[in-house]
């Protein structure tokens, strides 16, 4: 796909969705604002706001959404707007949310689920793994599962055990979960409306240390991005720089600077890590012939060493020097004091390219 | 501060019963104004407000039991509702940046890919064989190099030394030959002129000039381009002659324009400048674009007859060798004579050899005048 979109313009119409799913103009007084100064959690609070106006069968439900309005308010207000029958709060029992938010899906509901934080999406697994994921397949396309599973996810913020964790490799390698991570307000109100909107299910991985780390004008106007496919944010011909959710911004950084130093760097948000638009990849090493790929997450068994992999397979040509990954470490995640060790920093990414660079 | 819960009130104690409240919701308070009275096991306490500010709710009745780190009273507040029940985000200050530009998918479909198709394995070798990989031509699929490649290169190295790439106008001339000879069926015919007539006074190369113009109007299809994908030929209005002028730097080939309406001194003074600049190398381009036909006069240098190659689209090449003093039959008498030997080349596919004989027999009438 080869569309540009600005902010500074209206957003195009025809990318993402099927005319029969163009948002409704008539939203009543639902929606405040035609655009928004916002950070990426009140991009997903409008987001949710317009789908919930929009589309009578979208539902929320999760631990604390309703009343308290979700621990990161993601959800506020969606229960006094839309009312208790649509915003449910359920008990802390993860299996269980799973479990209704399948039966509300295959029934004609869109339930978009919330689990409080990724580490407890455990119990929840089994739901998602073995029946959310398959249920097209196992009714032979008779029943489908169109939910969202939102969850924040990753580190930097200071959180005890179990909050921190990057683990969407884990649900990469499920064939039938679509596995998107936004990496700004913008996208996070894109690709959520997206998301709502898919026929499947979709895991939407939200990282949380952005959540209020950048404002931009976000556009009310129910356009949602497409899935599937990566973002460019920046274009450069000397090497590509893959990555995705809040490293984006490290990665955003590290692209300016070696600007600065007369290296173009081309920076690729994956966005949607499942399944992999490995055809922006591909064509943005043909033309740089180098990559470095930052993940939060450990590096071993992480999508950057699926990348890594396609890249030998189909780029092999390409390449004029080993394909970096600058990720986590194989460790567990650390608490608060030693997490800043743990997240890879602008410093290791520089250093990454400038490696590859000089490779030969 | 938003919420202020039950703090530390010593000696271990971890709860407290809300005997009464002083304030309610909707009450503003000053700091350290008395909000609650509570009794612990060991004594009564007041507890006073920790900031002044506007009481949104109070949380418990007279009686309940609070726990230390329970909240007892909300702030409104201005400050934004992070909310989090662990960690502490990140909040920006000020927007970093309102507008963001980025691509759905690639920037555009450049098609652009590395120039050298070549393996890792296939590069160390050229490396290790000293090998400039850049200058390999692969003969795998999409030009990849391969093994053979390299090591063609590198033999035809080791036999014959370091090669010179040809650049510029040799690169050229290199290319266009080679396109010649795949394509131009060409036939070369030879004859003399004898020169008895020529006075002092007569330029070898503007009586050339003179006599393929006359030359071309007795055959006008050798002055012509021939189109052989579409099997057509074109026929320009002028009589537009390329050139061949040897430099130093190597064959070019300036166009000299219309010679069939200019006079001999500006022809002359024409070709003089055309020389002067191939060997300053700074004809304009337009001026190398082309000609209808081609002359090639190596009279000036050494040799005889030549089979002269024709550049497509053209058909046709005059080639004049040394003009040499010969014992010729004139009037059944025999007389030494300057003799200049000619030589044309024409495109067989399009010109008859009929047509080249008397294009031939023109251009000596003229030359013999």
């Amino acid at each position: 796909m080869n569309m540009s979109f600005s902010t500074s313009d209206s957003p195009s119409t025809d990318d993402a969705v099927e005319p029969d799913e163009c948002p409704s103009p008539d939203i009543g007084g639902k929606i405040e604002a035609e655009n928004k100064e916002c950070v990426l959690v009140e991009a997903i609070n409008m987001a949710l706001h317009y789908e919930m106006a929009r589309d009578d069968s979208v539902v929320v439900l999760g631990e604390d959404v309703a009343t308290n309005g979700g621990v990161f308010r993601a959800t506020l207000d969606l229960k006094q707007t839309f009312g208790a029958a649509r915003v449910l709060d359920t008990p802390l029992a993860e299996g269980l949310i799973g479990g209704i938010s399948i039966g509300m899906a295959t029934q004609g509901l869109k339930p978009v689920t919330e689990i409080q934080f990724m580490g407890f999406m455990f119990a929840a697994l089994e739901q998602l793994m073995c029946h959310a994921a398959r249920m097209r397949n196992r009714t032979r396309g008779r029943l489908s599962c169109p939910m969202v599973v939102r969850m924040p996810f990753g580190g930097g913020i200071h959180a005890p055990e179990h909050h921190s964790e990057s683990t969407e490799a884990l649900l990469a390698h499920t064939p039938g979960l679509r596995v998107v991570i936004p990496s700004s307000p913008i996208r996070a109100y894109g690709l959520l409306l997206a998301a709502i909107r898919d026929p499947d299910p979709v895991i939407f991985l939200e990282p949380k240390r952005i959540y209020r780390a950048q404002a931009q004008r976000v556009y009310n106007d129910g356009q949602a991005l497409p899935l599937d496919t990566c973002f460019t944010l920046r274009e450069g011909k000397d090497i590509t720089l893959v990555s995705w959710g809040a490293l984006i911004s490290e990665c955003t950084q590290v692209a300016d600077q070696m600007l600065e130093q007369g290296i173009a760097v081309e920076l690729i948000d994956v966005a949607t890590v499942s399944p992999l638009d490995m055809a922006t990849i591909l064509e943005s090493v043909a033309k740089t012939g180098r990559c470095v790929i930052a993940h939060e997450a450990p590096k071993t068994g992480g999508i950057g060493g699926e990348i890594a992999a396609q890249l030998a397979e189909h780029a092999l040509l390409d390449l004029k020097a080993p394909v970096l990954r600058v990720a986590g470490y194989d460790t567990v995640m650390p608490y608060a004091k030693k997490e800043a060790l743990y997240l890879p920093s602008t410093a290791q990414i520089s250093s990454a390219i400038q490696q590859v660079l000089n490779f030969a | 501060m938003k919420f202020f819960k039950l703090p530390d009130l010593g000696e271990g104690l971890q709860e407290a019963e809300i005997i009464e409240w002083n304030v309610a919701a909707g009450d503003t308070v000053n700091i350290d104004q008395l909000l609650v009275t509570v009794e612990t096991a060991k004594a009564v306490v007041e507890i006073p407000a920790p900031q002044a500010g506007v009481i949104a709710a109070t949380f418990g009745q007279p009686g309940d039991i609070v726990h230390l780190g329970e909240a007892l009273v909300e702030f409104i507040s201005d400050e934004a509702d992070n909310a989090t029940v662990v960690g502490e985000l990140e909040t920006t200050k000020a927007p970093q940046q309102t507008d963001e530009h980025f691509f759905i998918g690639s920037p555009k479909a450049s098609g652009q890919r590395q120039a050298i198709r070549a393996t890792p394995a296939i590069r160390a070798l050229a490396e290790r064989l000293n090998v400039d990989i850049t200058k390999v031509s692969g003969s795998g699929q999409q030009g990849l190099i391969k093994a053979e490649d390299v090591e063609r290169v590198a033999r035809l190295k080791s036999e014959k030394g370091p090669s010179t790439p040809l650049k510029g106008v040799r690169r050229f001339m290199s290319l266009t030959m080679s396109q010649s000879h795949s394509e131009v069926v060409a036939v070369t015919i030879n004859d003399d002129a004898q020169l008895g007539n020529w006075g002092k006074k007569d330029d070898a190369t503007i009586r050339l000039l003179r006599a393929m113009v006359a030359a071309c109007e007795a055959e006008p299809l050798l002055n012509s381009w021939f189109d052989a994908e579409a099997m057509a030929y074109h026929s320009p209005t002028t009589i537009d002659v390329g050139m061949a002028v040897d430099t130093p730097g190597g064959l070019f080939v300036p166009v000299l324009r219309d010679i069939a309406k200019r006079s001999d001194k500006d022809l002359r003074s024409g070709l003089n400048r055309l020389k002067a600049d191939a060997l300053e190398r700074r004809i304009p381009i337009d001026e190398m674009q082309k000609p209808t036909i081609s002359l090639s006069n190596f009279g000036t240098i050494a040799g005889r007859y030549a089979n002269p190659v024709i550049v497509p689209p053209m058909v046709a090449i005059l080639a004049a060798g040394v003009i040499r003093d010969e014992v010729c039959a004139v009037s059944g008498k025999a007389k030494v004579l300057p003799v200049m030997p000619l030589s044309l080349s024409f495109d067989h596919r399009l010109i008859t050899g009929g047509e080249a004989a008397r294009f031939m027999a023109a251009l000596k009438d003229s030359l013999e005048a």
